[in-house]
């Protein structure tokens, strides 16, 4: 997929982020 | 009017009017005041309403609109079977747990989901109807992707819930 050239290549950093977003989300959100 | 740009009209249509719904439904049962949490939904709401059709609209985009669009079904697969477990109140019998747990609105949340992934599929790949599907179904853009992500997003957030508090 050419728009996600950035990111097949760097594939790493979107998942460092990722898995820190969804990780503090998991903290964050209590009901 | 092209045909092409008739269907992307209808899907676009069918997304953003599944995407107010949402919107509506989780404003009136959700007030912000109650729980900080439910500005998940407000954002998700707003994004899926102005962001992600517009996303959707130009070639360019098209793909991040796809990305986005599924990322926000994951997030309100895994938050709202979190809701569920968390106030599990009622829901007994099988027909309940059916009837009333979440899993209604995480089915309507899919319906949007697939109305995204159509989108996506007739902008990429064209309107041949004789082209065979390919590629592999865990690679991206097919479904077995959309589910590796979804298990991988339900435990990284298990673990936050669990061992961040």
């Amino acid at each position: 997929m050419n728009q996600f050239k950035w990111f097949t290549r760097n594939w790493w950093i979107l998942h460092i982020v990722a898995v820190t977003f969804f990780f503090w989300l998991g903290h964050a959100i209590h009901f | 009017m092209t045909i092409k740009t008739y269907i992307r009209s209808i899907l676009l249509a069918a997304l953003v009017a599944l995407s107010l719904a949402g919107f509506m439904v989780h404003s009136r049962i959700h007030l912000m005041a109650q729980n900080p949490s439910f500005i998940v939904p407000f954002v998700a709401g707003i994004l899926s309403i102005v962001v992600i059709p517009a996303l959707f609209w130009f070639k360019r985009t098209l793909a991040y609109g796809y990305v986005l669009n599924g990322f926000l079904c994951i997030i309100g697969t895994v938050t709202m079977s979190h809701f569920a477990i968390a106030r599990w109140s009622a829901p007994n019998s099988p027909p309940d747990i059916l009837l009333k747990s979440m899993i209604l609105d995480i089915l309507i949340l899919w319906g949007k989901f697939f109305v995204g992934k159509a989108l996506f599929e007739l902008e990429t790949f064209g309107y041949d109807p004789n082209r065979p599907k390919a590629g592999i179904t865990y690679r991206y853009p097919n479904m077995g992707w959309w589910l590796i992500h979804l298990a991988a997003v339900s435990f990284v957030y298990y673990l936050g819930n669990r061992l961040w508090s």
